[in-house]
């Protein structure tokens, strides 16, 4: 059953290898790129917030970490691009497990409050740095492939999927997290230890992240603090996870696929109503939340699905042991 | 006797001024079935949440096969094999009952499909089986309470604390959880089990230990107990049974 769903896995895959051989637009190849770079970014959110139930609102800054290392290791320090964009990657990873360590143990609300303040203060530290650039940003050697970042970006988000898919389906580590979101407490008494299993998490959320950081900030050749440490990292790949399905890996490509063809629309030809791109995508979350609380994706009939209250209407509570005095008389 | 496997030694936990549980000290020894009873609000939940490491005691110490644990947390409390069950049952909702015991499982058997065919024995042992593809939201209330007593036997645990895993049964399902206290019991694990149904209590346990407002009043054979003019008085002024 999962292995079939596998193969169909692959099959997509190994037909989105073929879209260069298709597309010999330089523009569509871009737009096909941005749409695999926010596959990766949603499916990365996705590990934290569908499958232990906190939403980071700072996912921006894992992005932008990324980015950052790479260009400063590619610009001051004359690194090649792969070790630069790998370093970005492990970067990401070590600001997760320093963020984490406090505000892993917050519930939820806090959490993404947290971790939203804590992008804020990395992108106010960017912008005051000199070796950031500041403000003004910085412009990267320029490295004008479309196929070559194409095929980057492809292998890195196909990569990141398919280990995501064992790891979090295949493996135990998928069910633990599982069990961590539902019941904290609880799940302790199992002999898992929750605030392990979420830093985890956080940090396998967090590592591509940076990569795909790393690539982007190469691929656009110039970055600077509102492009990469924005909300809009944060705000899209929730939204794009909420409207697909959470907690589960196709529910956030599905979703990407979805709000980005979407927004490349509407740019394409509603480009004067930035407002109403705003308002239509709020109205959709605030739609998909009432009406598809499991995402597109939980409108198809599936083996498997969950069919508990969703991590957002429960919230992942680290809430004590019972301690009620009046209930159960024989 | 042999050694105690736990030993609860002049322990107390305070909620700010409230004792809750106060200068408690009494061992169960291997293979023992112990009741603890006592009114509502006497500490016996506090009690367990202290023993199984949700807390740690305010004083005093608690040692498991003579090795001090106090203070350690639950899961690694679980891995030197004391499993416990929640008065206020704690499925994993959106999980499958199979997936409930399978989380367990991982303890002793890392491996997925070790753990798979693990969590299949408890599930038939504790006839859950032809529900194990049922979400665990879906199961009765005695299903969800025999699902609280599987997951924790998945753990492989030497001692296990029981708490309230009777009440809000009907007659049958009481017997039939009963059988499956007396067989555990047979498999060589150790029980603490708190229960407010008398008839229950008095049946299984080999000791009672009873607490009233934190501290323990008394402790003794089950027939004994009962007829301790102390016990007596703590149940009526109560108004507890
Ligand atoms: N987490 C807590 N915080 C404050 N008070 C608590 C807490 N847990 C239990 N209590 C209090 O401790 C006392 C003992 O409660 P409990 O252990 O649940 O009793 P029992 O299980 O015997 O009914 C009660 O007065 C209860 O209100
Ligand atoms: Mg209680």
């Amino acid at each position: 059953m999962k292995d079939r769903r596998l193969l169909g896995y692959l099959f997509v895959f190994a037909a989105t290898l073929l879209v260069p051989a298709v597309v010999h637009d330089t523009f569509l190849l871009r737009v096909f790129t941005e749409a695999v770079m926010w596959i990766g970014l949603a499916v990365t959110f996705d590990v934290l917030a569908g499958y232990t139930g906190y939403l980071n609102f700072g996912h921006s800054a894992f992005f932008g970490i990324g980015a950052y290392t790479t260009a400063i290791l590619m610009v001051r320090a004359g690194w090649h691009f792969a070790p630069a964009a790998v370093l970005g990657g492990a970067a990401a990873g070590i600001g997760a497990l320093i963020a984490g360590f406090p505000t892993l143990r917050l519930r939820g609300a806090y959490f993404a409050i947290a971790t939203w303040a804590l992008a804020r203060a990395i992108q106010q530290l960017v912008l005051i740095m000199d070796v950031t650039g500041g403000p003004d940003g910085m412009r990267l050697p320029a490295f004008l492939s479309p196929r070559f970042f194409y095929y980057v970006m492809l292998g890195l988000v196909g990569i990141t999927f398919f280990a995501y898919w064992f790891l979090l389906e295949r493996a135990p580590f998928g069910l633990k997290l599982k069990a961590v979101r539902e019941d904290e407490q609880g799940a302790k008494a199992l002999g898992l230890n929750p605030t392990k299993l979420k830093m985890q998490a956080f940090i396998l959320s967090a590592v591509p992240t940076g990569i795909i950081g790393g690539v982007f900030a190469y691929w656009v050749t110039f970055i600077d603090p509102a492009s990469t440490l924005g909300d809009l990292v944060s705000d899209q790949a929730l939204v794009m996870v909420v409207f697909g399905g959470m907690g589960t890996l196709v529910g956030p490509v599905v979703g990407a696929i979805l709000i980005f063809a979407f927004k490349t629309a509407f740019w394409a030809y509603l480009s004067d109503y930035e407002v109403l791109y705003i308002i239509i995508l709020g109205a959709v979350i605030a739609g998909s939340v009432v009406f598809l609380p499991n995402g597109v994706l939980g409108v198809l009939p599936q083996r498997g699905r969950r069919n508990g209250p969703s991590p957002e209407e429960k919230g992942p509570g680290a809430v004590l042991p019972e301690t009620e005095g009046g209930n159960s008389h024989g | 006797m042999a050694e105690p496997i736990l030993v609860v030694d002049n322990l107390t936990k305070n909620f700010g001024g409230l004792a809750a549980v106060s200068e408690v000290s009494f061992q169960v020894h291997p293979k023992e079935i112990v009741g603890l009873i006592g009114p509502n609000g006497a500490g016996k939940t506090t009690l367990f949440n202290v023993i199984s490491g949700y807390f740690a005691p305010s004083r005093g110490k608690i040692l498991f096969q003579g090795k001090n644990i106090s203070g350690k947390p639950p899961y690694v409390l679980a891995g030197r094999g004391i499993g416990r069950t929640f008065q206020v049952v704690k499925p994993f909702p959106g999980l499958s009952v199979l997936e409930n015991v399978v989380i367990a499982s991982f303890l002793r058997h890392p491996k997925r499909a070790r753990a798979e065919e693990h969590a299949w024995k408890v599930l038939e042992f504790t006839e859950l089986a032809d529900k194990a593809h049922q979400s665990a939201a879906s199961l009765t209330l005695a299903g969800r309470k025999r699902l609280e007593i599987g997951k924790a036997l998945a753990l492989d645990p030497t001692f296990l604390l029981l708490d309230e895993v009777v009440a809000g049964l009907n007659p049958t399902e009481v017997d039939h959880t009963i059988d499956l206290i007396l067989k555990l019991r047979d498999r060589g694990i150790t029980i603490l089990i708190v229960e407010h149904i008398m008839r229950v209590i008095m049946r299984i346990s080999d000791r009672l230990v009873v607490l009233n407002f934190g501290q323990k009043i008394a402790e003794g054979p089950p027939g004994e107990v009962a007829r301790d003019p102390g016990v007596v008085e703590a149940y009526l002024g109560g108004g507890e049974a």
